[in-house]
């Protein structure tokens, strides 16, 4: 059984640094950079078929499947057209991190699915105190916005692709 | 940018409510909320320490360590400095002190003096009767009537300040990692509400230190500019400590209007004007900090009106006397993200059914399991 207190308990954290390594977006990340960051990180747990966050809600966060596989569903027919899913290593829900706007699409577990929530303020706080780490994965989340306007944008047969 | 609606008025009147049930119970257990307060401005003054240590490549828990002995190393050489310094210079201090609270008692003689022959029905009162004229006497009215209150007193308070730099020390190592545990118990579809309520909390709180750092400032300026006005020495220095006493509401603000008038009356004992312009000081610098500063500064950090933070001190005064007009404004602001934030959850239609959703589907896989 899990202990009440384990907050208190120091953990052996380095397995954690090195898994948070393997993740596409803090890829160029150092072990101290993603120490700092992995403050800021929560672990959620959804089961299948549980809604992350729904069409028109307030975006607040990014998320980064860590485990399992997460359905977007949009009612926008560009991004349903794209209908992706997101498996472990990917992240979604990133436009949160730039401004607080509604959610465009809404994002199902389609499995029992492990992810990290890096919430915008906590973000904006790193950004501050330590723009480096900011800059890495600023770059990162830039190259995933340019990748999936493109793939829309291809997918739209009135717009030139750019 | 945020575009949530503005708060109603009977939401405003819940949160009027909570903060005065609050304050009272605040009230009760002061022994533990002064300190608890101190360990947070403690917290939130060190933590950019640990954040740089940790940028330098510390681990987070080594960092919380690192700053909390230089902290209690400091504390500790700074205690021995002033020792050595008081075993050494006591006698001058004495002399000091002496020179400046006979120089005060001087001024509550002559000013016993003026009222007797002013006003004689005032020569038979207590008021004119009862002022030691001499230091001597005043040390031992003090010690007769006041010592042992203030001992007992002393002996209330050492503990619960001792607790200061031990819970600073466990917010610094542990702070997050509570909030990270609080926050992992929330139900999914709650836990970005629940993250943006902490946040909310997080910038109330730093910004009522902010706006309090505001209100020393202007109260020192304001201070040291009517005092050098006056002619009195030293007057930044005393517009300072005064305004940092003035951080315990009634007594801190009596006790640095005593600490000018001391100064005041020795360095200018023949000129009773001069002293009464520095109680006028104190007075009109007062009312301005209670009435357009405090509203302005730590009111509007907090993104309160003016008028309902003046109203708020007067209640939180009623309430909880000298610690709820201290109190009253933080808990207001912290009362008031809290109950706004809940009530978008609780009324989020949205919300509720999605908690609905995963609640079915936890029923459902372990019916299956």
């Amino acid at each position: 059984m899990k202990s009440p207190f384990n907050f208190l308990r120091v953990s052996a954290n380095d397995q954690r640094i090195e898994n948070l390594k393997e993740l596409s977006l803090f890829k160029r990340l150092t072990a101290r950079e993603l120490r700092e960051l992995d403050e800021l990180l929560h672990d959620r747990l959804y089961q299948k078929d549980e809604v992350i966050f729904d069409e028109g809600d307030s975006g607040l966060g990014l998320f980064i499947v860590r485990s399992g596989r997460v359905k977007i569903v949009s009612s926008h027919a560009a991004l349903q057209r794209l209908a992706p899913e997101i498996g472990p290593g990917d992240y979604f829900g990133e436009l949160a991190l730039f401004e607080e706007s509604q959610r465009t699409a809404r994002a199902v577990a389609l499995e029992p699915t492990q992810v990290l929530a890096l919430f915008r303020t906590e973000f904006f706080s790193l950004l501050e105190r330590d723009r480096g780490i900011g800059v890495k994965i600023l770059f990162e989340l830039s190259r995933t916005v340019v990748w999936r306007s493109r793939k829309l944008l291809a997918n739209q047969p009135h717009l030139p692709t750019v | 940018m945020r575009n949530e609606p503005e708060l109603g008025v009977l939401t405003w009147g819940v949160i009027v409510v909570v903060t005065c049930l609050i304050l009272y119970l605040f009230e009760r257990v002061l022994w533990l909320v002064v300190p608890g307060l101190l360990a947070l401005v403690g917290y939130y003054c060190l933590q950019p320490l640990v954040q740089a240590l940790v940028r330098a490549g510390l681990k987070h828990r080594t960092a919380g360590k690192v700053v909390t002995g230089l902290l209690f190393l400091v504390t500790a050489l700074g205690v021995i400095l002033l020792l050595s310094l008081a075993t050494t210079r006591a006698v001058g201090w004495k002399t000091v002190t002496a020179h400046y609270v006979q120089g005060g008692l001087d001024f509550l003689g002559k000013t016993e003096a003026l009222l007797a022959e002013k006003l004689p029905l005032m020569e038979r009162s207590a008021l004119v009767r009862g002022t030691p004229t001499n230091l001597h006497a005043a040390a031992d009215r003090f010690v007769e009537k006041y010592l042992g209150r203030l001992l007992l007193q002393m002996i209330y308070w050492l503990p619960a300040l001792l607790l200061v730099p031990y819970l600073t020390y466990f917010i610094l190592q542990d702070g997050n990692r509570f909030k990270k545990y609080v926050i992992r118990s929330v139900p999914n579809a709650f836990f970005e509400k629940t993250l943006l309520l902490f946040d909310r909390v997080d910038h109330s709180l730093q910004n009522f230190l902010v706006g309090l750092v505001k209100l020393t400032f202007l109260d020192t300026a304001c201070l040291g500019l009517g005092l050098w006005l006056l002619g009195i020495s030293h007057p930044l220095l005393l517009g300072l400590i005064a305004a940092v006493l003035a951080w315990v509401p009634y007594v801190g603000s009596l006790g640095g209007c005593v600490l000018v008038v001391m100064v005041a009356a020795t360095d200018f004992p023949n000129e009773l004007v001069t002293i009464y312009g520095c109680i006028l000081l104190f007075i009109c610098v007062r009312l301005l900090d209670d009435f357009v500063f405090l509203p302005l500064t730590v009111g509007r950090s907090l993104r309160l009106h003016p008028l309902l933070s003046v109203l708020m001190l007067f209640l939180g005064a009623a309430v909880a006397g000298p610690a709820g007009l201290l109190l009253v404004l933080p808990v207001l602001g912290v009362v008031a993200v809290i109950t706004e934030t809940l009530g978008q959850i609780l009324t989020d239609e949205r919300l509720r059914k999605r908690y609905r959703h995963a609640r079915q589907l936890q029923r459902t896989m372990a019916e299956v399991g």
